[in-house]
């Protein structure tokens, strides 16, 4: 009897202890530690973050996991819609094969698919097909999947998960691989923005006075600027014999000088009230310099402001890079982009007959949506000491 | 008192209870009290201690996230009604809202919309519970700002609050909440963001309200100067609950549970001796997941072996005058105080 | 008592905003002496705030001096003094705010937070610092172990100790406390109150202690000041400003007051309107538009800061002033 009362003395013992540890950790985390905890709370955020985490995965090894490259063309596919794929063949199961699409016109002179149910094709994993550089270095040409002959060569048999385009050309892979731009320019243009909106707006925010408002009327002026027709004017400035490498760090550069004065804006209105905050007095009248108390007090408490702020920047830069290689002022053939595939969308004959065009604009707006949802979470996380 | 004024409000075991990500706090854990007409009723107590959450819930205002139990009866004209029952958006309590009961804020400056005049949201309330003729509201609203001491009322009916003084518009505040001669007036630290001379001139405001109107006034603050000023009676609340309740004389000259003590202790009186400031030890402890003890047992100076056991029940040591503590009778009987 | 260590004149520092120039200290004038309390009183708007952070070095006079007496002996002039030295002085005057939110980074932990003017003024090993951290720490009633965890962690009281503990961590001599305790419950303001005289005893420091909670100011202070509209109204010691107060502002302040004590309250001298807007301020007296004494001179000059009797200033134009009222005294034993 007494010794269980003990024992249950010692579990409640331990029980306390373990909560006031728990509570000590709590005590000792950093704001980034908050955060953390705050964002691990927003489940759409979380979800956000379990998708981009995939979209970019898929996009690190997207020559892998596309069965084709850019340029496989073919006659016998142009237009094909999605390919079925089948597990029972002449009532026996056989595993995941698809059959040979065949075509003929109609009386309109409308090419009509049809499977050719002679033969299953089997879907195989690690087929050898097209050779690629797997993040440019990497030589390899295993693909994740495809249809191989007998022999083990690549068949002419295509996978369309997500139909082909008006050359034959197998949709999902060229939307991975056109993800390699569409997910990557809104990154870097916004890290590029990222820093001039930190150099300029720091400074204005810090030195006030006259510099202060030069740079505010510049930002005026430049957030003045329709969007639109100037990205157009720069990208129509871009010269047609480029290469591709040329024309993407353009449009980055285009891009992220377009995004950088709200960004900058809000540096320095967050510097301006940083600056205002009496632990920033008590630091100076303790005699730390002005630098240090830039680098200590002032940037990191807007760090978390501007990350929200460049989150939620991030789905602008996407939709503009879209947009512009929409309009075939952004990434050109071969190059590709979402923006780029969406071209074929824009007459009404494509939309109507081959609706899986529509396709790479389900990617755009997931990949946006995303970025919002977890722009909202940073920024409900952004100040966890309310 | 109870014989000659009628009782307007009944508190009875309330409970208010908001579900936190770390768990279940419960910052109001069963208060009592009753407010009769014509009295003002101080609520005191610390930050954290359930005092504004406790007048919040009788008008019914404190969200979605926090949970209220127990009884709230208002008594109107012969009949009792559980406010805690109404819908908290229904008809019926945005009725008793503002016309039966209203409140005044701490803050004047976010009370009122910076978008409209003064006149304007003051006749928004008479328009809705008293008359629907505008220039009739009109009257009535330049007539309670003249009782409550703005010059110039017509004028200042027209202008918008960022025109307004601090001390102005905390009595533009009070015109309008007594615009329907509501018969509870709820002043949650009405005066605590102005300075002492305009506090002075608001609680004298109050005062003289009270005697033409005849309302009762549930007063709630931390500052004990203003409390022995304008209330008659008076609550001390700690950790969401009700440690000491009795008449203002009583309590001053003669309180009785520790915690009310401490806190009478640590306030320098104006002209008194400067002796070392008597203070409590340690901090207001989080009102989640409280053990069975008394609440102030880990801070209190005076604690005995009973106090680890259950929580004490409020009990009336003399007339009027209740305690929280096991050793109540004891210390109201003279018994040696530590403070 | 003995040496003089600070000794303001004339100080003034005006605001211009908008073309508008606010005279947030006007003409200041008063000195303390080593070891004392000086309280400065007022209500908000009364330019309080702005004299401590002047006195401090966080504003620069728009003229006047401010005169200190460092530990060295010397006599240095704060509003006109180079960099070098004035960080030199800083060491010797800080300063406690009111805000135990607003004060602390909450992105520091409690160490680096009280190690920064550590590190930023001396040349010290990691081992010096954290044990000067840690006697200060102790001394102002932090546990060591807390030193590790950030502000969140901690109560508006705890707060405040922190912040207490980061002005004297270097040993200063004069410590400027703006509202350091009007932002606390009362209990725990009287445990600050109870620290900051403990501390002074202890390190033999110089307080300013600026409030509008005169009950605070009445206990804490060997003298007061007492300012209305930017300019100082009334200066004397503690005992002369309550009981026998000799400016009519003064006595209305005090009559507001109120007393925890329901048999005590005082009969409020009424103060008509408000204070006039800080950006324009009456001519003459600035007190005029609410002094019931209120003559025809006030309207036109404004009042000389004059000693009137030993120690007590008084900026009015009244001679006699035996009607003014102070403070009604508790009856003993109470």
């Amino acid at each position: 009897m007494n010794n269980k009362e003990e024992l249950l003395k010692s579990k409640e013992e331990r029980a306390l202890e373990k909560k006031r540890l728990k509570q000590e950790k709590y005590y000792m985390s950093s704001q980034w530690q908050l955060m953390g905890r705050k964002l691990l709370k927003h489940k759409l955020a979380i979800f956000s973050i379990v998708l981009l985490g995939i979209l970019y995965f898929c996009m690190i090894f997207s020559d892998f996991i596309a069965p084709e490259d850019l340029e496989n063309y073919s006659a016998k596919y142009s237009d094909s819609p999605i390919t079925k794929i089948h597990t029972v063949h002449e009532g026996k199961f056989i595993g995941p094969f698809v059959y040979a699409q065949k075509f003929k016109f109609n009386d309109y002179g409308q090419k009509m698919y049809y499977e050719d149910t002679a033969t299953p094709h089997r879907i195989s994993l690690f087929v050898k097909g097209t050779p690629y550089k797997l993040l440019g270095f990497i030589k390899g040409d295993v693909h994740l999947y495809g249809v191989k002959n007998e022999d083990g060569t690549p068949s002419d048999v295509k996978v369309l998960i997500l139909g082909a385009d008006n050359l034959g050309r197998d949709m999902f892979s060229r939307i991975l691989l056109g993800s390699k731009v569409s997910l990557t320019v809104p990154l870097l243009g916004t890290a590029i923005s990222f820093v001039l909106a930190v150099i300029i707006g720091g400074v204005s925010g810090f030195y006030g006075g006259i510099i202060d408002t030069i740079i505010q009327r510049i930002i005026e002026v430049f957030m003045s600027f329709p969007t639109l027709p100037l990205w157009m004017a720069l990208s129509a400035a871009i010269p047609t014999g480029i290469s591709v490498t040329n024309v993407y760090i353009l449009i980055t550069i285009i891009m992220s000088l377009l995004s950088w004065p709200g960004l900058a804006r809000t540096v320095r209105g967050r510097f301006l009230s940083l600056k205002k905050e009496d632990y920033v007095l008590a630091a100076r009248l303790a005699g730390v310099s002005d630098f240090k108390i830039i680098v200590k007090h002032l940037v990191p408490g807007f760090m978390s402001y501007l990350i929200v702020n460049l989150t939620l920047g991030i789905p602008n830069m996407i939709l503009g890079e879209t947009s512009m290689s929409f309009l075939g002022l952004g990434m050109r053939a071969p190059a590709t982009s979402w923006g780029v595939l969406l071209q074929e969308c824009k007459s009404i004959n494509n939309i109507a007959n081959c609706p899986w065009k529509l396709i790479p604009l389900v990617f755009v707006a997931i990949t946006v949506l995303a970025f919002n949802f977890l722009g909202d979470g940073l920024r409900d996380a952004a100040d966890p000491y309310k | 008192m109870e014989n000659e004024n009628k009782k307007i409000l009944d508190v009875k075991d309330l409970k208010i209870q908001i579900k936190m990500d770390e768990g279940l706090l419960t910052p109001v854990r069963g208060v009592n009290f009753s407010v009769y007409e014509n009295e003002t009723l101080g609520l005191v107590g610390e930050s954290g201690c359930g005092k504004s959450l406790t007048c919040k819930a009788i008008l019914g205002i404190n969200g979605k996230k926090a949970h209220a139990s127990g009884n709230i009866d208002f008594y109107k004209d012969g009949e009792v009604m559980n406010l805690l029952d109404l819908k908290p958006d229904g008809e019926k309590i945005r009725s008793i809202r503002g016309k039966q009961i209203s409140m005044v804020f701490q803050e004047p400056m976010t009370s009122f919309s910076p978008l409209f005049t003064i006149g304007s949201q003051m006749t928004e309330t008479i328009r809705l519970h008293i008359t629907k003729d505008k220039k009739e509201a009109k009257e009535i609203a330049i007539d309670m700002m003249k009782k409550v001491g703005i010059s110039n009322a017509e004028k200042r009916f027209t202008q918008y609050p960022h025109e307004f003084s601090g001390g102005m518009l905390q009595r533009a505040l009070i015109a309008t909440s007594l615009v329907c001669h509501p018969r509870l007036l709820i002043a949650d630290e009405p005066t605590t963001a102005l300075d002492v001379t305009i506090q002075a001139q608001i609680l004298e405001l109050m005062q003289q309200l009270q005697k033409d109107y005849g309302m009762g006034i549930l007063y709630v603050t931390h500052d004990l100067g203003t409390v022995a000023k304008i209330c008659d009676r008076v609550i001390v609340m700690y950790l969401g609950k009700i440690v000491e309740m009795a008449s203002v004389r009583d309590l001053f000259h003669n309180p009785i549970h520790p915690y009310t003590r401490g806190l009478i202790g640590s306030v320098h009186k104006i002209g008194g001796k400067k002796e070392r400031l008597f203070s409590i030890d340690g901090t207001v402890p989080l009102a989640m997941n409280l053990s069975d003890v008394c609440g102030f047992e880990d801070r209190c100076t005076s604690k005995c072996e009973a106090c680890k056991g259950c929580e004490p029940e409020l009990t009336e040591v003399s007339e009027g005058h209740f305690v929280a503590c096991y050793r109540g009778a004891e210390f109201a009987n003279g018994g040696q105080k530590n403070v | 008592m003995s040496e003089v260590i600070l000794k303001v004149n004339n100080l003034c520092k005006y605001f211009d905003s908008k073309g508008v120039t606010i005279r947030a200290v006007n003409d200041i004038s008063f000195e303390m002496e080593k070891g004392e309390t000086v309280g400065i009183v007022g209500e908000s708007g009364c330019g309080k705030t702005t004299l401590g952070r002047t006195i401090v070095g966080a504003y620069v006079p728009s003229s006047g001096s401010a005169e200190y007496r460092a530990a060295d002996g010397e006599v240095y002039d704060l509003s006109n003094i180079d960099k070098k030295k004035m960080k030199e002085l800083r060491k010797e005057i800080q300063m406690i705010f009111q805000d135990p939110y607003s004060s602390l980074d909450p992105r520091m932990t409690v160490f680096d937070i009280i190690s920064e003017p550590l590190k930023a003024n001396f040349k010290l090993k990691k081992e010096e610092i954290e044990e000067k951290v840690k006697f200060i720490a102790e001394k102002v009633g932090l546990k060591t172990e807390f030193l590790k965890r950030y502000p969140h962690a901690f109560s508006g009281g705890q707060r405040q100790r922190i912040g207490i503990a980061r002005a004297l961590v270097m040993y200063p001599r004069l410590i400027i406390c703006d509202e350091a305790v009007s932002a606390l419950d009362v209990s725990v303001q009287a445990q600050v109150v109870n620290l900051l005289k403990d501390l002074q005893k202890d390190m033999d420091l110089t307080y300013i202690f600026i409030s509008h909670d005169l009950s605070v100011v009445e206990h804490i202070s060997d003298r007061v000041g007492v300012m209305y509209l930017g300019r100082m109204v009334e200066y004397a010691d503690t005992a002369s400003i309550f009981e026998k107060p000799m400016h009519p502002y003064t006595e209305a302040l005090l009559s507001a007051v109120p007393i925890p004590d329901p048999d005590m309250n005082n009969e409020r001298i009424p103060l008509a309107g408000e204070i006039p807007n800080p950006a324009n301020p009456p001519k003459g007296c600035p007190f005029h538009t609410r002094c019931r004494y209120c003559t025809e001179k006030c309207h036109t000059e404004v009042p000389e800061f004059r000693e009137r009797e030993k120690g007590h200033f008084v900026a009015c134009h009244l001679t006699d002033t035996s009607m003014i009222k102070g403070i009604v005294k508790p009856k003993e034993g109470m």
